[in-house]
């Protein structure tokens, strides 16, 4: 069974303007997916689709089996605590340390202190960051922040990780590492699902790609290139 | 429960000066309104006062002797407009004329009994039957005078009814000021934590976690505020039970015959305030916070 799957998914914002158009893909459970195309092609907006962000104007999204739609506002905590999500901002709380960003995602699901003492060092250990765990996120570097926010998006250990352009806003030293700790993730069996223009990246990954452009999908290759 | 109210302690904490001006804005608006409550039940109870004191008073010639103006007395008493009569024969008129112009021997020494008029002091169960029943009364033999205070009367009810329904259109529109404070003090908050709801609102958190602490944060706001405005309130209740300025107590326009101590109108008073604190807290912030739940 496919863990995400999209049945003809059309997505419009404003009337008559589609920014996704018919869309259909799986993903199988444990794959690493690129989503590319240009800015405004509709990459976030498939995040924003499986978080339940958004909603699509026609099709249907199903995650594990179940269609995402029907998923009543109650347990919709619940998907996003299954799907991790990582922006290209990091969106990180300046005036928590590390530590405390990563517990924010355990305390809204009501862990208890014990829990949150014993998952975060691991998932900063996962990460690399250790040794920064009371650090500020001022005194970190681009791909150091954007490794907190891997770790926060693996503390309820989901079952996929997305990932809306997470090389854009850190230096080209730091990608490597960011790059490494994801693919570190998807082999201990976390589905990827990364959203990117950045073609050297996708390239060189030679990863499954699924290329969008205007809404629609032009292509759907494993290992295969992109040419931006 | 526990893990929200820590979570709404520290963010008093962290925003103490915002938190104390808007304890002062709210604490403000709640007193304007209990004063403006207060306003409308004084002169409510002002005009029951005045309505009880309104009499007409019936002047009678010299040979209209007592035993007929008992008759008249008689007969008026079967009248169910007339509510009270008090008969203020000459010696008691004497009496009354002695004891307001005491300090002027001069003038107690020119008069006497005999050239006082007997009078009945009628009062009217309603106050618009003062004036049927002062010309009625006019026209009886051996009246010498009618006198009633139409004007001061009429002039004060009108008065007091624009009170109240200025007072109860304020009051409404009090309501309303409050609310919107409520809202735009828990609005800085929350535009302040905005990210902070975003990332959580992402990671897992159910509306609840993010609503908790704002809902506490505003109910503590209103239940605070106007508490402070309930105590002013009791204090100026228990103030004016001292001064005895209503000695049978205050009237309620809308429960006629109706009177209470102020300093118990002082404690319904206290729980209108604390309701709508918290009734303005609860939903203030509901409506603050439910932008940010929209996703």
């Amino acid at each position: 069974m496919p863990q995400i799957e999209f049945i003809n998914v059309s997505k419009e914002y404003d009337p008559g303007k589609k920014v996704l158009d018919d869309v259909t893909f799986k993903v199988e459970p444990g794959e690493f997916m690129f989503v590319v195309g240009p800015s405004g092609a509709g990459k976030s907006t498939i995040i924003k689709l499986l978080t339940k962000e958004e909603m699509p104007e026609v099709g249907d999204i199903l995650f594990n089996g179940e269609s995402i739609l029907n998923i009543l506002k109650e347990s919709v905590p619940d998907l996003r605590r299954k799907i991790g999500v990582v922006f290209q901002d990091f969106r990180l709380l300046d005036s928590k340390t590390v530590f405390d960003n990563v517990a924010v995602a355990l305390e809204v699901a009501d862990s208890n202190l014990d829990e949150i003492r014993s998952i975060v060092p691991n998932v900063l250990n996962m990460v690399g960051l250790t040794d920064k765990m009371f650090k500020y996120p001022r005194q970190l570097s681009g791909g150091e922040k954007q490794k907190v926010a891997i770790a926060r998006a693996l503390a309820h250990e989901p079952d996929v990780i997305l990932a809306d352009e997470p090389t854009g806003m850190i230096d080209p030293d730091s990608v490597d590492d960011v790059l490494e700790v994801l693919e570190k993730i998807n082999s201990l069996g976390t589905t990827i699902l990364m959203a990117t223009h950045d073609q050297e990246i996708v390239n060189a990954m030679k990863k499954r790609v699924l290329r969008i452009e205007r809404g629609q999908v032009i292509s759907d290759k494993k290992g295969g290139k992109y040419r931006g | 429960m526990a893990k929200s109210w820590s979570i709404f302690m520290s963010n008093i904490k962290k925003e103490k000066l915002l938190s104390v001006s808007n304890i002062l804005i709210m604490t403000v608006t709640f007193v304007l309104l209990g004063l403006l409550i207060n306003i409308v039940v004084f002169s409510q109870t002002a005009l029951r006062y005045l309505e009880d004191q309104a009499q007409v008073t019936v002047f009678f010639k010299d040979d209209f002797g007592e035993d007929k103006i008992a008759v008249l007395k008689d007969n008026l008493a079967k009248d169910k407009r007339v509510s009270e009569m008090v008969y203020v024969s000459k010696e008691d008129a004497l009496r009354i004329f002695r004891e307001i112009n005491k300090d002027e021997p001069v003038l107690l020494e020119s008069v006497s009994a005999s050239i006082l008029p007997a009078s009945l002091e009628v009062r009217a169960g309603n106050i618009s039957n003062l004036k049927p029943l002062a010309e009625e009364l006019k026209l009886l033999d051996g009246v010498e005078e009618v006198r009633y205070f139409e004007d001061v009367v009429s002039r004060f009810k009108f008065w007091s009814t624009v009170v109240y329904i200025v007072g109860t259109l304020l009051v409404l529109i009090f309501f309303v000021i409050s609310y919107s404070v409520v809202i735009a003090a828990l609005r800085t908050t929350i535009n302040s934590k905005g990210v902070e709801f975003e990332i959580m609102k992402v990671v897992g958190a159910s509306d609840d976690y993010v609503k908790s602490p704002l809902i506490h944060q505003g109910v503590f706001f209103g239940l605070f505020s106007s508490f402070i405005a309930s105590v002013i309130m009791i204090l100026l209740g228990v103030g004016i039970t001292l001064a005895n300025v209503f000695p049978k107590g205050l009237g309620l326009g809308f429960l006629p015959g109706v009177f209470m101590a102020p300093w118990v109108f002082s404690i319904i008073l206290t729980f209108i305030l604390l309701l709508s604190g918290f009734l303005l807290g609860y939903l203030g912030s509901s409506a603050a916070i439910k932008k940010y739940l929209n996703y």
